[in-house]
């Protein structure tokens, strides 16, 4: 642990004095709630906004992009038409090339990036595609993504620049990197569609934005990483500020710049399926969603894997050359080297052409060598249906009328002799009140009144539910947890980003949305917390879990929902299954991390004191990991609501579902609306964690 | 020496340009094709639609044509066959195109170009099994009765009908609250999702009542009736009989006449989808070699159309 300076102190004894006000606050609140649910039902209006008083944003955005496509149009048209050539020739080329060139390629690359090892996994990733006979659509998806990402790292690069030389850059750009990741990307498919007209355009230029914020992150971070002396010596050896940004500081940067590019070329890879909605170029996205839409398990998984596969491959090559980058620069002999295996690379490749106009089975791989095993997996899932739909139909409703339904009506509403078996009555209201008084009380006694606040707020959800609540109420809530957590600044944002969803008149499907979402990441993290935790103590599990974490992020997740609505049918418990699925991946690898990262003396001082294993975890790792896990935490929420306009396909009701009813009706004003709602629920939530996750880390002295 | 070489340059050059001019067809208004470019036909993400896209994407080129298939949402290509980077689609269900395209075709930005030919129609469908629980069906009156038995968790105690996915229409939600009707309904999401319920209603052997189209190739898996739904009703929410049509850029009639009228007569019927999408979804068949293969062998049905298109 690092030293506790006396300014830390001081930090420590204000905010003490300041808990027993933020208490008086709460229960202010408390207070403000009881007279609010007493006269909801004479006031109709607190429950349920007045549609009168909906102010028509989405016709003042829809008068706006007119006014913009209609001025516009001409330019982005021809820069649509300028990025379809070298896109056109990529594919064509690359379809036209004989597989074994392209794979020769790619294993050469595989190998000057990892070895032998990463070669064997290049080679077999590409085998499978060979095998299951996705060639074609592959290098169609390959051209997308080699023309978005360095569309991307340049654009990336140049405002990452921009945004480290100038302050007012940076505020600006920063909040424009929040709204671009957290805004749904399905979401402005429409403004371009708009603006450049049909083709695969539209889907390169998508996935290029979607892809641009982490590499701008990752300049700038780098280039602020960089040591003051570096620059210093390159001051005095007389560069211009030029000079100085070329050959010094983007050189010194270039490790955390080849990161950047990495997490990059990931975001791309995410965006494939999403930019084939589009469609214009049969690409391994397009294979996935026409799978889909015919309920074709089997065919969708086996292509879905292609996605994983090539993400994984990607993934570890640039990765690997961001290694190399670290590490010390090889001397001269291995550039000649590596020039060797570019010439040797280039006319095995050529040699590979010029057979391949004499054998065609070198030119298209053989049909007769493909084979089809969608009909096994099919055939599976039929099996499991057939045999356990009464388990399935168990799960399903255990889980609806127990925790699904009481968190969207309320157990006020939701207790019914049908699900519960009784009619709610007072003796179950005071039993429930009973519980909650005796649980808060308990918690009072580990964790101050903190944990009864939260008590007591879990408490009302679950009765009164989120479809319920007086909107009053939950902007109140929110705006003041942001006060006290994160400061005025977020409490401003937050009430005021509340308010424009409440007045565009999409209160009832952000409401939906916020009870989906958050009974996901209860699961998501909870489940995800413990996965972490094994995988923290127990090295084989870790080892086992990884390439699980690595598929279910990089696997199209589109592909899950059909046998999931056959297990569960259409409705909220297997939207919220996909979405889980999904967002339990940081939280496994946060928790995971955070536990492992904890300094070593720190834990030799914990067993030199005689710590069991249980107490070292509960009473050092755990306390001690908490800001990073908590950082998990934020994560699970972001990528479940990034997963709800991907659930909606399951049929959910909500802000997913608006973005795609926006989306076929043309209406960009609602898209727009209902993403920004979206991203702005995101970015409240990751504010407010990360102030806390900050907050808590200075407490541990960990910065 | 030089003017001899001169002169057999320029002789050569003449007969060169002489030949080449006699060999290049005079410039006539009916000749195909009238332009090199390709035409561009939009494939959505169903197997009748390929059907009838490829069809006419063979015949286009045994005419002369250079065609070329583009893979496209239903809703994108909107604005590709307004603009022309997509000529035309051969097939497009009027029952699940939102508001964005009846706007387009209404402001002439996209062509109709007449119905496909294919018997369709729409309403509430419920798989075989279902009778079992509730034996009054097809009856429209019974299936009120029985709304009970279509019960869940989310829904009690009212019955779980399942509707169309919220970006195509709410005509059955509109219908069942409008007339105060004992069901619940739940958007269905994608086109996936609906044939998923149905699929795993029939293995679960569990009650379903929902929106549905024919021809479709899963009921030529799956056993189902229609529920019967009065016809006051049906005029009343516009349940309308589903319209298959096609739809071309607005330019294809001045680019390619000929084309565009092939394209405008050019129809298809249940029989010719039914046998080829058993041959492409069951029989794993290449829907291209397929619909080559029924071009080939059937040029008596198709010829006439040609014909029609090319006599003026």
């Amino acid at each position: 642990m690092t030293e506790t300076t006396p300014n830390d102190l001081i930090d420590l004894e204000v905010s003490k004095d300041t808990w027993p006000k933020s208490m008086l606050a709460w229960i202010f609140l408390g207070i403000v709630s009881i007279i609010l649910f007493a006269i909801r039902s004479d006031f109709g209006w607190i429950v349920s906004f007045p549609e009168k008083w909906v102010l028509p944003f989405a016709e003042w955005i829809n008068l706006f992009m007119n006014w913009f496509i209609d001025a516009n149009k001409a330019a982005f048209r021809f820069f649509a038409k300028v990025l379809t050539f070298p896109m056109d020739a990529l594919r064509t080329s690359l379809i036209w090339l004989p597989w074994p060139a392209v794979l020769i390629a790619f294993c050469a690359t595989a190998h000057s990036a990892g070895g032998w090892r990463l070669m064997i996994f290049t080679l077999s990733a590409f085998g499978y595609i060979l095998v299951f006979g996705y060639w074609v659509p592959t290098m169609a998806t390959l051209a997308l993504v080699f023309l978005s990402v360095p569309l991307s790292v340049l654009i990336g690069l140049f405002i990452g620049v921009a945004t480290f030389a100038s302050h007012r850059t940076e505020r600006l750009v920063m909040p424009m990197l929040d709204v671009m990741q957290t805004f749904p990307t399905f979401a402005y498919l429409i403004p371009i569609l708009f603006l450049m007209g049909f083709g695969p355009v539209v889907g390169l230029v998508a996935s290029a934005i979607y892809a641009m914020p982490p590499m701008v992150r990752n300049v700038v971070l780098g280039l602020r990483r960089v040591a003051p002396e570096v620059v210093e010596s390159g001051v005095m050896s007389g560069a211009t500020p030029l000079q100085l940004l070329w050959t010094v500081r983007l050189p010194a940067a270039m490790p955390t710049i080849m990161i950047g590019i990495n997490q990059s070329t990931m975001a791309a890879f995410s965006m494939i399926i999403i930019a084939s909605v589009i469609g214009g170029s049969a690409d391994i996205g397009w294979e996935v969603l026409s799978a889909m839409r015919k309920a074709a398990f089997g065919q969708s998984f086996l292509a879905g894997i292609v996605i994983a596969l090539m993400a994984m491959v990607m993934d570890r090559i640039s990765r690997g050359f961001a290694l190399r980058h670290t590490l010390a620069h090889n001397g001269p002999e291995s550039f000649i080297t590596r020039n060797q295996l570019i010439i040797s690379v280039l006319c095995l490749m050529i040699v590979f052409i010029v057979l391949a106009q004499f054998f065609q089975s070198l030119k298209e791989f053989p049909e007769v060598w493909v084979i089809n095993p969608a009909r096994y997996l099919n055939d599976a899932v039929d099996y499991v249906i057939s045999e356990y739909s009464g388990i399935l139909d168990a799960i399903k409703n255990s889980f609806l009328i127990y925790f699904l339904l009481p968190i969207r009506l309320g157990l006020e509403n939701s207790v019914k002799p049908f699900t519960w078996g009784f009619e709610l009555n007072n003796t179950f209201i005071a039993y429930y009140l009973t519980l909650c008084i005796a649980v808060a009380a308990s918690l009072w006694r580990l964790w101050g009144w903190h944990a009864v606040v939260g008590i007591v707020i879990i408490a009302v959800f679950y009765y009164y539910g989120t479809t319920g609540l007086p909107w009053p109420l939950f902007i109140a809530f929110v705006t003041l947890l942001a006060f006290q957590v994160a400061g005025f600044n977020l409490a401003v944002f937050a009430f005021l980003g509340l308010i424009f969803m409440l007045l565009s008149g999409f209160w009832p499907q952000v409401m939906r949305s916020v009870y989906l979402c958050g009974a996901a990441v209860f699961f998501a993290f909870s489940l995800g917390f413990l996965f972490g935790i094994c995988a923290a103590m127990n090295d084989r599990f870790s080892v086992f879990i990884r390439p699980i974490n690595d598929t279910l992020q990089t696997m199209p997740l589109f592909v899950f929902l059909i046998p999931v609505i056959m297990f569960f049918q259409i409705g909220d418990f297997p939207a919220m299954l996909a979405i889980i699925m999904y967002a339990i991946v940081p939280a496994i690898r946060y928790t995971e991390h955070g536990i492992r990262n904890i300094n070593p003396s720190t834990l030799e001082a914990a067993e030199a004191q005689g710590c069991t294993k249980i107490q070292k975890l509960f009473h050092v790792q755990l306390p001690l990991a908490l800001p990073e896990i908590m950082l998990g935490l934020n994560q699970t929420i972001i990528f479940s609501l990034a997963m709800l306009v991907i659930a909606a396909l399951v049929g959910t009701k909500g802000l997913g579902q608006s973005v795609y009813v926006a989306l076929s009706s043309g209406n960009v004003g609602n898209g727009i609306i209902a993403g920004l709602s979206i991203a702005i629920i995101a970015m409240i939530a990751d504010k407010i964690i990360q102030a806390w996750a900050n907050k808590k880390k200075k407490e541990l002295g960990l910065i | 020496m030089i003017l001899k070489l001169f002169k057999t340059f320029v002789v050569t050059s003449l007969a060169a340009i002489l030949l080449i001019s006699v060999n290049v067809k005079p410039a006539k208004a009916n000749s195909i094709p009238e332009s090199d470019d390709p035409i561009k036909l939009a494939i959505y993400e169903w197997t009748g639609q390929h059907i009838a896209s490829y069809i006419a994407g063979h015949i286009l080129e045994d005419m002369g044509y250079n065609v070329e298939y583009v893979t496209a949402g239903t809703f994108p290509s909107a604005f590709g066959l307004s603009d022309g980077n997509l000529t035309a689609t051969m097939e497009i269900w009027d029952n699940n195109l939102g508001d964005f395209w009846p706007k387009m075709l209404e402001e002439g930005k996209i062509e109709d170009i007449g119905a496909v030919g294919l018997d369709a129609r729409e309403g509430w469908l419920y798989p075989l099994h279902v009778k079992d629980d509730c034996p009054g069906l097809p009856s429209w009156e019974a299936l009120q009765s029985c709304a009970g038995v279509f019960a869940d968790a989310e829904t009690f105690p009212k019955g779980r009908f399942v509707e169309y996915p919220a970006d195509w229409s709410d005509r059955a939600t509109r219908l069942i609250q409008g007339e105060g009707l004992a069901f619940e309904t739940i958007p269905a999401g994608s086109e996936g999702a609906l044939v998923a319920e149905l699929k795993a209603s029939v293995q679960k052997k569990k009650p379903l009542v929902m929106m549905f189209w024919a021809p479709h190739w899963s009921l030529a898996e799956i056993e189902t009736e229609w529920v019967e739904i009065p016809q006051e009703l049906l005029d009343k929410y516009s349940l309308q009989i589903p319209r298959v049509f096609k739809a071309a850029w607005p330019g294809l009639k001045d680019k390619w006449p000929t084309a565009y009228k092939f394209l405008k007569v050019y129809q298809l019927n249940n029989q010719i989808q039914q046998v080829l999408m058993n041959k492409i979804d069951n029989e794993g068949q290449d829907p291209v070699k397929a619909t080559k293969a029924w071009v080939d062998s059937n040029k008596d049905y198709w010829e006439p159309m040609v014909d029609k298109a090319t006599s003026n």
